[in-house]
């Protein structure tokens, strides 16, 4: 005990468990660094179970969530959990982070039961979760928001601390500037700082909830070298994803949930995506999207000069300009907050446009009312993506949401269901859409089944242009099918389709071409046939493709 | 240190809340009928700690309120204006707009339906009425439209915007009752002028026609906000502006549409306060009716037919409670605690019908 | 359309609510017409009484109380039993429903007689007594009744007032003698009980003068406070008030003059500055009355006490009074007992120089009252 600051280190709680080179650059003497971790993680890193779980169950109600969940994760290594939406695999990693109870089953830690009550045991425990939604305060520093709630210690610390983050930032590799403040930051910057903050915290079990749903497909890249590093020093990582060439990718082994139960626990390298899909949904199912070709030619829209300010009068659309065909689908590809939004809501005529034109058979729309606009022959259907905020009223029943674009046709003063209660049928088996009846509030649907709904009517309203937002978020891989068919069915009517879409090889399949958004101006518009995923991304961030500067 | 704190989450907390399904209409009915059955029996102990019989308080509560055709009468009549504004203010509380000043439109529309029952009460006797109902129409709409077009133009926040304007309408009966509607009669005393017979609202079966008037709302509501499609677009805009924008509506004016009519609803009471119940304009027009109709309309989930039965319970109540004071001796505060519990019962079971408690199991060991 | 509907609805309501209502109106026209000449006597366990209060005897003091200590002695007066008194307390009298809500509670009760106590119930009293003959309503300090069952009580407190003003003259140094009044000119039950004082005033001390300052208020006891405080800055050493509350006493206290109160006696409010204070008996009254309709013998006929009722008086003199006080006011007191001083009575000037009463003419009790709009001559309002 000749080393007086050793306790107060540890009190800063600046020392990573599963850490064991960090010292090796760091002022804390290697005397010190054999006292806490040494030998203990020398025997842990033999890839001792980190984490096991046993016959989880969950029930929310009358649904069963989690049922009877087998689980385990060695440390250094890299556990996918895959499943489709609404698997249950959310809900799991909720309860080992402590947000959750499970009704029965249990937990053991390195062996021993433990139960965790709160996020502040599970961090306790070395657990520690990165959610889809960041947890980050907007206007603070990175290294604020790693240190926010971290217990002991005072102000005088801070410098210490700081050191402390950039020496854990350049070991792992990740790439952060500590006094940058989250506003400023990408959205892979802010993912960055989420791992720091439970990196600080001393976890040895990292939870990731669908990690590289808003990255670009550089930001992944860089993410997976840093779970590698991680891994490399015995942390135990889960990674909860549906997107089967990244399990493929990254993880060591796969453990599959379908409806609540675990199906299965495979070997990486044992396993194909065809393998892994098969279990995941429970039959076999071909993995590949149409792109039909049709012989549609004329312009339907052409977009020029557009200029958009959000509602806080930031300029979201700038200066963007494209044409949409007929039986066309353009796809949209960018990180999010890029402008999707304001586009899709400033065609829709939902936000007003500051600069620029939309011509439809060479005359402008903005500014028209609704009336005018389906006067002059254009019918145009969003889907937002905000379903159940924007698309539809989420405790109406089908009925009164398939009323919600005619309700005005009806003559006199009241409202007729009539004609809406045969179309919420009509769909319900058109679509297969799974309900308890139509007038069941919208809200308690699965994700996939209100997105029937709110597809079902816009498609049902013959529309000329069909504009879609995150068509698919949410929706299990049947689902996502049966709205890409829908998409291609109207697409060889001869309707235009804008498809704002995040699922890069989705897009590169689905789409006739696909524009790229960065920072609300267009990066590029290429054909999807010839172009990659890398091309893409590269457009996101700002760079230029090969083909981006022919077409913006 | 994590020895020890892993022995202290081996226990569990004693009751953890969790999420329930949504309940069906009878079982939510079920739990609100159970909440009262506590909140009397609650009310009861209270009763009993004071150091008298809570059965015969209770008894005499609900025999007070109808013990006699003029009893009846008495809580007909403090139910008209509570239902006709609770009617009200399901308008703008269906499309989420707080309106909490339903007390300054029941002002309003009573300080508009006095302007002719003071100066043009020789109008024909059913002209006038149909004026008066109008004029009161028009003040409670008018004023309601005021935090609506500041609230569609600027965005102000609604429910303060109409708590203020509540104090604006009284200080105005006070203005009008103090210096241009004095009563000459009255010595200096401000107060307005009794209406004569003919501004006065007739009574059917001894209570003045604001009951028949409040029965026609009920119906008349229920059917305006279910079939109409103004009824729809308001329920839109409530679940949410942006789905409403989405389906091309004009918000703004629904907001404003529905408020006024909200108002002038609440107007409505205020035309049957004066011409029935006060025959003249003064500072209790509305009594607090405003901020009750709030909690009804509340209570009712927006129902206009269960919103007429807990007016009733509510009026069965106050008039109950009033009998009871004078009868037991019991301070009116007391009959404000009994209501304050049985809120506090039917709003805290609305917890329950949407969380439930789990409880520790006992002796279950989390070691298995 | 929708609207169209409602209104049309809303007609025929009303249409039909006119047709049914005349008939009920009729009826009841008839029922009165042939009501109010015999009335029958009612045993005393039948009997029973309600008061409508502004304010909360439990106050302990001011007006709700006085009128409460009234109806108490009225009670022990007759036996009657404590449950036979229904009590309806912090009645606003600027609530029209809420007076008429208490009052006919009172009357589900089986209350056959009803006192309201302040001055904004009469309008409603006055149509419930019509709507309800059976029951006899008597209500204070206005003016109207209708011969059957409805009257007004009030009193000549203005004798009380002058024999104060005797008191008051006395006692000032600077013949400057202020007096704190709730409502202006248009009042006259504060114009008439001014010019008492004022004449009680001249009295006894000719050269004083009555500075008047109103403050717009029954029941303000800063408001009070305030104008007390403005009169005493004019050079004021007495304070008479017509006031709710005890704030221009201490104010008169705090400067050292001197007062006279209201009410009730003041004395142990402002030891150091009370006169004494013109009072109410109301007990009196309500004892009269309350037999009479007991007997079935009242004729709802408006009540005037005086000081020959017991009624009205003055508090016992307190020792600031000035020396020979007493003899000066008993002098009077016999005077008026006796009928030979009328206060109001000709040849009288107000402070513009009208005579508004000729020489060998009264003034009524009821322009007294009712009426009274001048200033007597050695008042100025400020």
């Amino acid at each position: 005990m000749q080393y007086p600051q050793l306790s107060l280190l540890l009190e800063a709680g600046g020392i990573l468990a599963c850490n064991r080179h960090l010292t090796a650059s760091h002022r804390v003497p290697a005397v010190a660094n054999y006292f806490l971790t040494g030998e203990i993680m020398q025997k842990e890193k033999t890839h001792a179970t980190a984490i096991e779980l046993k016959g989880i169950t969950k029930t929310f109600g009358s649904v069963v969530a989690n049922n009877q969940i087998d689980l385990s994760v060695r440390k250094g290594e890299i556990l996918a959990l895959l499943g489709e939406n609404g698997s249950g695999k959310t809900t799991l990693m909720n309860m080992l982070s402590g947000i959750y109870r499970p009704d029965s089953g249990s937990v053991l830690l390195n062996g021993e039961a433990v139960t965790i009550n709160s996020p502040e045991d599970a961090i306790e425990f070395g657990i520690g979760m990165i959610h889809q939604h960041f947890k980050l305060v907007d206007v603070l520093s990175a290294t604020d928001n790693i240190m926010l709630g971290v217990k002991g210690g005072s102000r005088w610390l801070k410098k210490t601390r700081s050191d402390k983050i950039q020496e854990i930032s350049r070991h792992f590799g990740l790439d952060i500037s500590p006094e940058k403040k989250i506003y400023q930051m990408s959205v892979g910057e802010k993912q960055t700082v989420e791992i720091l903050k439970v990196m600080y915290r001393n976890a040895n079990i990292l939870i990731l909830d669908e990690p590289t749903a808003v990255l670009t497909p550089q930001e992944t890249k860089k993410l997976f070298d840093i779970l590698r590093r991680m891994k490399a020093e015995g942390c135990a990582i889960i990674i909860i994803t549906h997107k089967l060439n990244e399990v493929m990718e990254i993880s060591d082994r796969v453990t599959i949930l379908r409806k609540g139960e675990s199906i299965a626990t495979v070997e990486t390298a044992e396993t194909n995506a065809h393998e892994l899909t098969e279990l995941m949904v429970g039959r076999p199912v071909e993995l590949s999207i149409d792109r039909p070709e049709n012989g549609f030619e004329e312009t339907l829209l052409e977009v020029h000069h557009l200029t958009v300010a959000n509602e806080e009068g930031f300029e979201a659309i700038q200066d963007i300009k494209f044409e949409l065909k007929r039986g066309e689908i353009l796809g949209v590809a960018g990180i999010a907050g890029s402008g999707q939004k304001e586009l899709c809501e400033a065609m829709a005529g939902l936000l007003p446009v500051s600069k620029g034109a939309i011509l439809y058979n060479k005359e402008n729309i903005i500014g028209k009312s609704p009336e005018e606009i389906i006067k002059m022959g254009i019918s145009m259907s969003f889907i937002p993506e905000d379903r159940l905020g924007m698309g539809l009223a989420a405790s109406m029943g089908m009925v009164d949401n398939m009323m919600l674009k005619t309700y005005k046709k009806n003559k006199g003063p009241f409202v007729s269901r009539k004609e809406a209660r045969e179309l919420s049928k009509r769909l319900i088996k058109q679509l297969g859409i799974v309900t308890p009846g139509v007038d069941t509030p919208v809200r308690r649907l699965s994700g996939g089944n209100v997105q029937k709904v709110l597809l079902g009517r816009e498609i049902e309203s013959n529309p000329n242009v069909l504009i879609t937002a995150y068509a698919v978020r949410g929706l299990d891989i049947n689902s996502s099918y049966t709205i890409y068919d829908s998409l291609n069915e109207q697409k060889q009517k001869g309707v235009g389709i804008l498809f704002i879409g995040e699922d890069l090889d989705v897009m590169l399949e689905l789409c006739d071409r696909i524009m790229v958004l960065c920072h609300g101006k267009v990066t590029g518009i290429v054909e999807a046939k010839t172009s990659t995923k890398e091309e893409i991304g590269l457009l996101m961030t700002g760079g230029s493709g090969k083909e981006g500067s022919a077409d913006a | 240190m994590r020895e020890s704190s892993s022995k202290r989450h081996y226990n569990e907390p004693l009751a953890r809340i969790v999420k329930k399904d949504a309940m069906s209409n009878q079982r939510m009915a079920a739990y609100s009928v159970f909440a009262l059955i506590l909140a009397i029996a609650a009310g009861g102990v209270f009763i009993f700690s004071l150091g008298y019989n809570p059965f015969k308080v209770y008894a005499t509560i609900v025999s007070g309120a109808f013990r006699s055709s003029i009893s009846t009468q008495g809580t007909i009549k403090i139910a008209i204006p509570l239902l006709i504004a609770s009617l009200g203010i399901t308008h703008a509380f269906k499309m989420q707009f707080w309106n909490i000043g339903a007390e300054g439109q029941i002002i309003m529309g009573g300080i508009f339906a006095t302007y002719f029952a003071l100066f043009h009460s020789d109008w024909p006797h059913w002209l006038l009425m149909l004026v008066m109902c109008a004029a009161g129409m028009l003040g409670g709409g008018l004023w309601a439209l005021i935090p609506a077009f500041f609230k569609t133009k600027y965005g102000t926040n609604e429910t303060l915007f109409t708590l203020m304007l509540n104090y604006i309408a009284l200080y105005m009966i006070k203005y009008l009752a103090e210096g241009p509607w004095l009563d000459p009669k009255a010595s200096g005393f401000p107060k307005i002028a009794s209406f004569e017979k003919n501004a006065r609202l007739d009574e059917v079966f001894g209570v003045h026609a604001g009951w028949i008037i409040g029965l026609v709302l009920v119906g008349v509501v229920y059917f305006y906000l279910k079939y109409s499609k103004q009824g729809y677009e308001i329920a839109i805009v409530g679940e949410s502006e942006n789905t409403a924008r989405y389906a091309g509506m004009n918000v703004k004016k629904i907001i404003m549409r529905t408020m006024f009519l909200s108002g002038a609803i609440c107007g409505i009471a205020g035309m049957t306060q004066v011409s029935g119940a006060a025959y003249t304009l003064s500072e209790g027009v509305a009594g607090g009716v405003g901020f009750t109709a709030i909690i009804v309309a509340w209570l009712a989930k927006l129902n206009p037919f269960v919103i007429l039965l807990v007016t009733i319970g509510f009026s069965v109540l106050e008039k109950g409670s009033s009998v009871m004071q004078s009868s037991f001796g019991l301070p009116t505060s007391v009959s404000d605690i009994l209501q304050g519990i049985i809120l506090f019962f039917i709003l805290g079971c609305d917890f329950f019908t949407r969380y439930k408690l789990i409880f520790r199991k006992g002796g279950q060991k989390n070691d298995n | 359309m929708k609207k169209k509907l409602l209104s049309l609805i809303l007609t025929a309501v009303m249409a039909a609510s006119v047709l049914t209502a005349c008939g009920t109106a009729d009826s009841k026209d008839s029922s009165t017409a042939t009501e109010s000449t015999e009335k029958e006597a009612i045993a005393l366990e039948d009997f029973k009484v309600g008061v409508i209060h502004i304010g909360d005897p439990a106050d302990g003091s001011g007006y709700s109380f006085t009128h409460d200590q009234g109806i108490v002695e009225m009670q022990e007066e007759l036996g009657l039993e404590d449950s036979q008194v229904i009590r309806k307390n912090n009645i606003a009298d600027g609530d029209a429903v809420a007076t008429r809500t208490a009052i006919e509670e009172c009357i589900e009760e089986g209350c056959q007689l009803i006192f309201g106590t302040s001055w904004g119930y009469m309008d409603t009293m006055e149509e419930l007594a019509e709507e309800y003959p059976e029951v006899m309503f008597s209500h204070a300090t206005g003016y109207k009744s209708n011969g059957t069952n409805f009257n007004n009580y009030f009193g000549r407190i203005y004798q009380a007032r002058f024999l104060s003003g005797i008191a008051a003259g006395m006692k000032t140094e600077t013949d400057k003698i202020g007096y704190v009044a709730a409502m202006d000119n248009q009042n006259s039950e504060v114009t008439g009980g001014i010019n008492a004082f004022a004449m009680g005033v001249e009295s006894v001390n000719p050269d004083a003068v009555i500075y008047v300052k109103v403050t717009n208020t029954w029941f303000d006891p800063t408001l009070e406070g305030q104008a007390a405080e403005a009169l005493l800055d004019m050079g004021c050493d007495v304070i008479a008030q017509h006031q709710d509350t005890t704030a221009p006493q201490l104010a008169a206290q705090n400067r050292g003059a001197w007062s006279c109160g209201y009410n009730s006696d003041m004395t142990k409010d402002a030891p150091k500055a009370h006169l004494t204070a013109p009072i109410w008996n109301w007990g009196v009254y309500y004892t009269l009355t309350a037999k009479a309709v007991m007997e079935g013998t009242w004729d709802a006929a408006n009540y005037y006490g005086g000081m020959d009722d017991g009624l009205v008086d003055i508090s016992p003199l307190s020792e600031n009074c000035a020396e020979g006080t007493a003899e000066k006011i008993e002098e009077a007191r016999a005077k008026i007992l006796d009928g030979s001083l009328k206060i109001f009575e000709g040849s009288l000037f107000d402070n513009e120089g009208n005579e508004v009463c000729k020489e060998g003419e009264t003034i009524s009790d009821a322009d007294i009252t009712g009426n009274m709009t001048w200033y007597y001559k050695n008042v100025e309002v400020k």
